[in-house]
């Protein structure tokens, strides 16, 4: 008798699978994997194998699922089901921080729940990629998920290779599956009689040789191998994959998307059943009065108006728009933000939309592969790889090889910082400049143009762009917007706010160098640009002429009045003033923003831009800059989004490749591209 | 709920509950608060509460929560008078927010219903159709469902008292089916389900239990009813089948309403009046 060592597969009978669970039990892992549920084959706690869906299957198409008896002992004879791990390594509710108000004063403390260990029994190659996907989104980045890295370092991964794909499944093309390769502590593959059995971590090792099992002989092992090739026979290759990213981005404007929206209920059930889908949004559950409030971060999709409601409106009111977002990310602009493909291939979101709406039919619709095309005009050619720039599903299976090493969770940063109000300046009627005190080094470390997140009890956090940086501390202008900054702005001195940051990428001061500068501003753009003028004048021999211009709506709606005067005296600054509606106080300029730069000659071709206001003025005075040859590369704008992490986690205020939190909020055009002033992205 | 009106709420605001036409279900969920009652009555003066006791207040009230349609001439005047002295009018319930299930009536012989239930049908001044509070005056906020939803309210009224937005959104009930694992019945062949078009808030209950939402909390966002609507005839559902699960309690509210147009209306209109 042979026993298994880790290069030796070895045989576990199916008899054998209780002492399998007995062993993880005795570890003090809890098991989750398949049984029959809800009319179908769900993720559930399991106890003995007797709870494991034997002679059972599913019958899967567009919008429907039925189980089936088999009349076979096989236990994992179905293909994956409504369920996904994601519910396990990142729940759909996960409280965050409590915070407390007691007298004026906040607290706010850590409320990450504890991550006993686990085991995940049953896991498909499919479903290997997508913890593997998750782990570059919410561990991999500048920011972790805590709570994720948690869970998925507690989990102790059991695979079980498919060999019953469903008429959705397209693994295969997504280079994700039938076969598994990596991401596992122990890989099984099911026989009639029991279960070939091989590890795949030091961890998968110490367990099969505690299971002491025999080696499987080559017949097994043959037949195993056989039957997850003769599931990827039965596949095929359902979505060529060659230069899909390019010829989503290519279709942004297809007409193919306003039909989808004809059928897209937009009710986001795609996106939940999605194995990889990570976006989520905060909750506040407080008591009656506020006192208490468990901010909790909570399932969300891009399929929501509320996903990308800002201040000023919507920028996805179309399902058009919201369809394109979802399957562009995935199958494009995931690419750019991770270097793999954010689709696995297992099919969930066909089976389960309501509306039996197939991903694999709308991605050749919309982006269609150019022998398709040719084919549509009549000219046949036989396949062959296309010309157009290609992703081949190897480049994504090659990511997935190495698994992450996840971070240790004790060596993250905690959430807020409880910052003390020091002085507080009334701006306008709705806008008001608070003053803090910190010896944070990390927020004391901010650079122009970043932004940090302030919270209260009770309200969900804003984004807040620093108005100034001091030595000992620093100054957020904010205008009462919305219920959270209105609650900002009614802080008096001595009251403490929690404040995360400094975050996102500032204006690049260096960019102007030896060049004219130009800021151009309106309203309460003009915040986020005073540490900038700040640091040009601080080093003002770098720089040849610096010109401000500022708009407002009246003279009363401008911001930091005396300090303007200040400046506009100086004589190494030149400040220009307009507003839309003149009191009798005015003597100045009346007008849109744009109309400044009548005044004086603008060196476009030598000069750098910073702006930032309301979308039209930064569409129009972009327009004028352009005009006066100021190259896209030296114009810098800043941009509002819907953000919930500040951290590039939670997915909201995503634009195009970008996550604004993360990648801005300050971009060059350059950057942007076509995504300036577009709608619907 | 805009600045302006906060900020002419006290801080210990007058609250008043009325109610049109309704069953009082929702201003049952009210009572059936009990926990957080007695907090309720210290942070509210509530001062009329129709279900709860038969006294009447002239007013003003700072805030005001209207329960029912309006269905009668009286009704369609007196909310108007509610309206013009209420800073905060807050609609609760299908009736309230989409006319209910007795809107249902808006399709049918007005004349011919009254002579089929009244014995004296010229006693009764109705009419013709019930319509949500939202077609009369304008509405600060809703709360949808039949009944509501005890978190929801809560919820507003802890807005209301914290000076926060309330959170309430108008996703479908599928994000809370999948959040708390509910396998979807529409796909498993379980029923049909609203639940893609539904308004959230309900914490997705009857899909819990094994059924088909039935839109009791109305249309959602960008209901996309007409799509839905064609996929219940897919697989040989009748017009009129598929028009009877559009002609529930929120069957009135536009995207289900015009979708029940399209399918000829809902089915109990063409009934005789014993049948209905």
């Amino acid at each position: 008798m042979v026993m298994t060592s880790a290069a030796v597969p070895g045989f576990l009978p199916r008899a054998g699978l209780d002492r399998l669970l007995d062993l993880l039990a005795a570890d003090g892992r809890r098991v989750i994997g398949p049984t029959v549920g809800q009319g179908a084959v769900v993720y559930d706690e399991i106890h003995h194998a007797s709870d494991l869906p034997a002679g059972w299957t599913a019958d899967q198409a567009p919008g429907s699922y039925r189980l089936r008896q088999t009349g076979t002992e096989r236990q994992f004879d179905y293909a994956v089901g409504p369920t996904s791990w994601k519910h396990e390594t990142f729940p759909p509710r996960v409280p965050l921080t409590i915070g407390r108000r007691v007298n004026g004063q906040v607290t706010f403390e850590d409320a990450l729940p504890a991550a006993p260990p686990v085991a995940f029994l049953g896991v498909r190659g499919c479903e290997i990629a997508a913890l593997l996907t998750q782990d570059a989104v919410l561990a991999r980045g500048i920011a972790v998920d805590r709570d994720y890295a948690a869970r998925r370092a507690a989990a102790l991964i059991i695979a079980v290779e498919c060999v019953t794909p469903a008429d959705t499944c397209f693994c295969t093309s997504m280079g994700t599956g039938p076969e598994v390769t990596t991401g596992f502590d122990l890989a099984m593959t099911e026989l009639d009689d029991g279960f070939v059995v091989r590890a795949g971590s030091p961890a998968g090792e110490r367990l099969l040789e505690r299971l002491e099992l025999t080696a499987a002989d080559p017949g097994r092992t043959t037949a195993a191998q056989d039957a997850v090739a003769a599931a990827r026979e039965r596949m095929g290759d359902p979505v060529p994959t060659a230069g899909l990213p390019a010829r989503l981005i290519a279709a942004a404007e297809s007409p193919q998307w306003a039909e989808i929206a004809e059928r897209c209920l937009a009710c986001a059930n795609c996106t939940l059943v999605c194995p990889t889908c990570f976006c989520t949004g905060v909750t506040q559950v407080s008591d009656l009065d506020g006192f208490e409030a468990t901010a909790e971060r909570t399932w969300d999709s891009c399929f929501t108006l509320g996903f990308s409601k800002v201040a000023g409106g919507n920028f996805r009111p179309r399902v058009q728009d919201r369809y394109r977002q979802w399957l562009t990310h995935k199958f494009a602009t995931w690419w750019d933000q991770f270097g793999m493909s954010g689709c696995v291939g297992c099919g969930r979101c066909i089976t389960w939309c309501p509306v039996g709406i197939d991903v694999r039919a709308e991605l050749m619709a919309v982006a269609p592969p150019p022998p398709a095309l040719k084919a549509a005009v009549g000219i046949i050619e036989p396949a062959r790889p296309t010309t157009v720039k290609s992703v081949p599903p190897a480049a994504s299976a090659a990511l997935l090889t190495a698994p992450i090493p996840l971070p240790a969770v004790e060596e993250l940063p905690p959430t807020y910082a409880r910052t003390f109000v020091a002085e507080r300046r009334r701006e306008t009627v709705d806008t008001v400049t608070l003053r803090f005190d910190t010896s944070d080094p990390d927020l004391l470390a901010g650079r122009p143009g970043q932004f940090v997140m302030a919270a209260l009890p009770a309200f969900s956090a804003a984004p807040i762009s620093v108005s100034r940086f001091h030595r000992d501390g620093l100054e957020l202008t904010i205008r009462a917007a919305g219920a959270a900054t209105r609650a900002l702005c009614e802080l008096r001195r001595g009251d403490s706010v929690g404040l995360r940051g400094p975050m996102g990428r500032g204006w690049p001061v260096d960019a102007a160098e030896g060049h004219d500068v130009v800021i151009v501003t309106g309203g309460i753009g003009l915040a986020p640009l005073r540490p900038l003028v700040d640091a040009l004048l601080a080093d003002r021999t770098r720089f040849r002429e610096i010109r401000l211009l500022y708009g407002a709506r009246s003279p009363a709606d401008r911001l930091y009045v005396e300090e303007l005067s200040e400046l506009a005296a100086r004589p190494d600054l030149d400040v220009g003033q307009i507003v839309d509606r003149a009191g009798p106080d005015w003597f100045g300029r009346v007008g849109v923003v744009t109309g400044l730069f009548d005044q004086g000659h603008l060196d476009g071709p030598n000069a750098v831009a910073y702006v930032c206001g309301p979308e039209r003025m930064m569409t129009a005075t972009v327009d004028v800059l352009r005009d006066r040859g100021v190259s896209d590369d030296r114009i810098f704008v800043t941009l509002e989004r819907h953000m919930e992490c500040g951290v590039g986690l939670c997915g909201h205020c995503q634009l195009g490749k970008s996550f604004v939190c993360r990648d801005g909020p300050v971009f060059s055009l350059a950057e942007m591209g076509p995504a300036f002033g577009r709608e619907g992205l | 709920m805009t600045g302006a009106v906060r900020a002419t709420i006290a801080s210990r605001p007058r609250l008043g509950i009325m109610k049109f036409a309704s069953c009082d279900g929702c201003q049952l969920t009210i009572l059936d608060l009990e926990d957080h009652l007695l907090d309720l009555l210290v942070r509210f003066d509530l001062v009329e509460f129709a279900e709860a006791s038969s006294y009447r207040s002239s007013g003003p009230f700072d805030i005001v929560l209207v329960e029912g349609s309006i269905s009668t001439p009286e009704q369609a005047e007196e909310i108007v008078r509610i309206r013009r002295e209420t800073p905060l009018l807050v609609t609760i319930g299908a009736c309230a927010t989409a006319g209910g299930i007795q809107a249902l009536r808006n399709w049918a012989d007005h004349d011919a219903y009254r002579a089929a239930v009244y014995a004296h049908p010229e006693y009764v001044e109705s009419l013709a159709t019930s319509t949500p509070i939202s077609d009369h005056v304008a509405v600060d906020a809703e709360l949808r469902g039949c009944p509501i939803d005890p978190g929801q309210l809560l919820e507003l009224l802890t807005a209301l008292t914290v000076g926060r937005r309330p959170q309430l959104p108008d996703e479908s009930v599928c994000l809370e089916c999948k959040r708390r694992g509910t396998v979807c019945v529409l796909v498993t062949g379980n029923g049909p389900c609203l639940g893609p078009v539904t308004h959230t808030g309900c914490g997705a209950l009857c899909p819990a239990y094994a059924r088909g939402c039935y839109g009791c909390f109305g249309p959602r966002e960008a209901a996309n009813a007409p799509s839905l609507a064609r996929w219940f005839g897919r697989d040989g559902r009748s017009d009129a089948d598929t028009a009877r699960l559009f002609s529930g309690f929120t069957a009135y509210a536009p995207p289900f309403r015009s979708v029940i147009d399209s399918l000829g209306g809902p089915p109990i209109a063409s009934h005789s009046g014993e049948d209905a």
